[in-house]
């Protein structure tokens, strides 16, 4: 392993492999910026200057580009509360409290330091346990995945705050929203009243610009041009003192440790490492209530998980040939043109690629990290740009990127309608977070339910005969009940003292 | 039932196909495509999907031939409605064209009846044929389709097969067709991906999978997934073991095929279309592109407009016969 490992280094001999790295971190940097782009299309878009590359020096311009452009979307989310990801939404949950404090360049750079920090410690887990997590991951049927969805969902009565109640119907309203679009198993159509836009579901990028950023807008013009607090600028390299990026450590190595786990699991993703680490982070925290309201180990814990979850979904794509995500998935695209198929083989065919790979994510983190640092400086003035011009800024940003998602104008419709819900619902208190963990979430689980219950023919043995599927849902009952006693608790105690 | 063979008419195209290249290049040269703006190609996929990567493939060997810009345009949704209604808005002068799979006929038939038709696009070049295979784990009891069939009599249909898209998409006919052949029943379980297929063979929690070469090739060199059948007239090159459902007794209609082809609106001049066609295949001899082709374990198709209209038409016969056994027929 070490004489492989060895090697992968030794291709940073070439100086092209150094430029490819940096501009794939460019690149990405800037495509995971703006929200509607994303990594997969980053390397989608890149495949074609690939053609007559050495393979190489390509595969790690695309490495650098993904993890650039997964830490991207936390820029947005910062700055202008536009997730361009699910991963990306527990950021904004943090991150842009902070920049209305006048906070934003400390954000970026708890956000882009916690990044870097994940993807690490991700990869030593990686290079140690690609293979046999890979094969450990196989085990995982459909009724581990709807068990697994299950434990995520029950995140919510963690994630929601104030009313649980409120919470509740938050959570049953994304549900509602999951079931629109074509039938996976019988391609029934349902609630698409006819009309094939919605056949293949509500589109998760305008609702997520909707839900998030034009409602953020409408509030903005309800406040007017009112007095802002001006962003402290940076002035060292780091805009937050040592110690504090050191007391973050243990919440940075036990999200990172989540969010490596979740990628490697297929279908999971960086999105459920996120919610899921941001939720033990705050279950954990000495401060919970401050979790929300710009908490850095919020911001910290669900940047390094996200991030940590990119080496995750790596693992089953280098050790199985089976991607742990949507973008890994596009990786094996490119590995393709260069006529290399991903497959159970690679490691003994050509363990040239993976190592390479390994020591790219780690030679790359730095490079990531200081254009990251670079451009905190630029975009945290981004905050003081006058709330009148941020408001119109982020409506061009909402529409373009939502026609960009697929080229159309339906999903413009969606963020529109997303937008003026999601502000009735804020005016209402009602919290956004279960809205869209259910349905990122609704999906997954359902399908996987139905197809639980088609392999066995409709036999519920399928829930409770695997051990791992009963321990996950313990967890989501206790998940769901514990709160559900504990406000049970407080309110007898209530009545007894009254 | 009057049906054209096209087993032999696309082996005999292959080939005269590859012979005409051959013979056609020149010609093709002096009066080739010479389109007047950029050349957009709209796809009914997100970015860097298989029939993405192949198309972008496609473009970068194209450009300088016919001396213009290839833009992917990605407009996915509604099962490829977003794409069509593109392609159907656009003017017939080649500048938009666009890719389609089986899936766009089995759509057609079923949820976008009434909205597209073949009828209201032309079908310009066949550019990949793509045969299903069934395959089954390493460890699986299964050897080859005849164990498939007397489990699946002997369970009485209790077998699991995964394979890609609901109840009635191109994976799921052919088994439908094995079904009729055999005259036994399976359990269909859908999959949106074909890794997650392969996730689930290797684990064990379906049976029996279903796919195209590529995506399972480096399974069976590492010995780690089996094949038990393929649907199609000959046996693949690269699997040379594994026998077709003919030679194993049971008789389906080998015409159904994945393929991928490119098509474009109504209206454009079919002297134009030929051109286009010829184009494509001249730039699918470029080494970038054969590298990729090789490598996703895909066969070059080479259909111009005349037969792959004709290759439309017997599809959708197929396709209706099929679905309308299976009661999934949109009245």
């Amino acid at each position: 392993m070490f004489e492989n490992l060895a090697l992968g280094f030794a291709s940073f001999a070439d100086p092209m492999v150094w430029a490819s790295a940096f501009v794939g971190a460019f690149i990405g940097y800037l495509i995971g910026a703006i929200p509607g782009l994303g990594p997969s299309l980053g390397i989608a878009l890149l495949i074609p200057f690939t053609y007559g590359m050495d393979p190489v020096v390509s595969i790690v311009g695309l490495v650098a580009l993904y993890v650039a452009a997964e830490y991207g979307g936390a820029i947005s989310a910062i700055l202008i509360n536009s997730p361009g990801t699910a991963a990306a939404v527990a950021t904004a949950w943090d991150g842009y409290p902070l920049t209305k404090a006048g906070r934003a360049g400390e954000a970026l750079t708890v956000s882009i330091v916690s990044s870097g920090m994940g993807i690490i410690i991700s990869t030593a887990f990686l290079v140690a346990t690609a293979v046999p997590l890979s094969e450990f991951a196989l085990r995982f049927g459909p009724g581990e995945y709807f068990a697994l969805a299950l434990v995520g969902l029950s995140l919510v009565s963690g994630l929601s705050t104030g009313s649980p109640l409120k919470g509740a119907v938050a959570m049953f309203l994304g549900l509602a929203l999951a079931t629109v679009g074509l039938d996976v198993q019988t391609g029934v159509p349902r609630f698409t009243a006819g009309n094939p836009e919605f056949f293949e579901g509500l589109p998760l990028v305008p609702i997520l610009l909707g839900l998030y950023a034009l409602t953020e807008v409408l509030v903005m013009i309800e406040d007017g041009a009112a007095a802002k607090t001006k962003s402290v600028p940076i002035k060292k390299l780091l805009a937050v003192p040592m110690g504090t990026l050191l007391g973050l450590k243990m919440v940075i190595a036990r999200s990172s440790t989540i969010g490596y786990i979740i990628g490697v699991i297929p279908g999971a993703g960086p999105s459920i490492a996120a919610f899921l680490s941001y939720a033990v982070s705050k279950k954990l925290s000495d401060k919970p209530e401050t979790f929300g309201h710009g908490a850095l180990e919020g911001l910290a814990s669900s940047e390094s998980a996200n991030n940590a979850a990119v080496p995750g979904s790596l693992a089953p794509l280098l050790a199985l040939g089976i991607p742990g995500s949507a973008t890994a998935a596009v990786m094996i695209g490119a590995l393709m043109v260069q006529g290399i198929q991903p497959g159970p083989l690679l490691f003994t065919k050509s363990p040239e690629i993976p190592y390479t790979i390994f020591a790219s994510l780690w030679i790359g983190v730095p490079i990531m990290v200081f254009v990251g640092l670079a451009g905190a400086r630029i975009w945290a003035k981004v905050a003081d740009i006058p709330r009148p011009a941020i408001a119109a800024i982020v409506t061009g940003i909402c529409f373009v990127g939502a026609y960009a998602s697929s080229n159309s104008m339906f999903p413009i419709y969606v963020m529109v309608v997303a937008g003026l819900v999601g502000y009735v619902l804020r005016k209402l208190e009602f919290p956004l977070a279960p809205v869209i963990l259910a349905l990122v979430l609704g999906e997954m689980m359902e399908i996987n339910f139905r197809r639980a219950l088609i392999t066995t023919r409709g036999d519920w043995a399928v829930f409770y005969s695997s051990p791992m599927t009963v321990i996950l849902l313990l967890v989501a009952a206790l998940a769901f009940l514990l709160p559900a006693f504990g406000a049970l608790r407080g309110l007898v105690r209530k009545r007894r003292a009254t | 039932m009057k049906i054209w063979n096209f087993k032999t008419a696309l082996v005999g195209a292959a080939c005269a196909g590859v012979l005409s290249l051959g013979l056609a290049g020149p010609a093709a040269a002096q009066e080739g495509w010479k389109p007047t703006g950029p050349v957009n190609f709209v796809m009914h996929t997100k970015p860097g999907g298989g029939t993405d990567v192949m198309i972008r493939s496609l473009a970068h060997s194209l450009e300088p031939m016919i001396g213009q810009t290839v833009v992917v345009v990605n407009a996915p949704g509604g099962g490829g409605a977003t794409q069509m209604a593109k392609v159907a808005a656009s003017a017939p002068d080649g500048l938009t064209l666009a890719v389609n799979t089986v899936s766009h006929f089995t759509s057609m038939l079923t949820n976008l009846k009434g909205t597209f038709a073949p009828e209201d696009f032309e079908w310009i070049a066949l550019m990949q044929v793509d045969p299903i295979l069934f395959f089954a784990a390493k460890e699986s009891p299964l050897k080859d389709m005849k164990d498939l069939v007397e489990l699946a009599r002997s369970k009485e249909g209790q077998i699991n097969i995964g394979g890609f898209g609901p109840v009635g998409s191109m994976q799921n006919i052919g088994m439908s067709m094995l079904e009729q052949a055999a005259g036994v029943r399976f359990n269909w379980v859908a999959f949106e991906s074909t890794p997650d297929i392969i996730a689930a063979v290797l684990g064990g929690h379906v049976d029996v999978g279903v796919a195209n070469l590529g995506p399972v090739i480096e399974y069976f060199a590492a010995d780690r997934l089996k094949g038990l059948g393929v649907l199609g007239d000959n046996r693949l090159s690269s699997v040379p073991d594994m026998q077709t459902f003919g030679e194993q007794g049971y008789t389906v209609d080998t015409s159904w095929l994945q393929v991928r082809g490119v098509f474009g609106p109504k209206g454009i001049d079919p002297a134009l279309q030929q051109q286009i066609a010829d184009a494509i295949f001249r730039a699918m001899e470029a080494e970038t592109y054969q590298t990729y082709a090789r490598a996703a374990g895909v066969e070059d198709g080479a259909f111009g407009p005349v037969e792959y209209t004709a290759f439309v038409k017997n599809i959708m016969t197929i396709a209706e016969e099929q679905l309308g056994a299976a009661g999934l027929l949109t009245q």
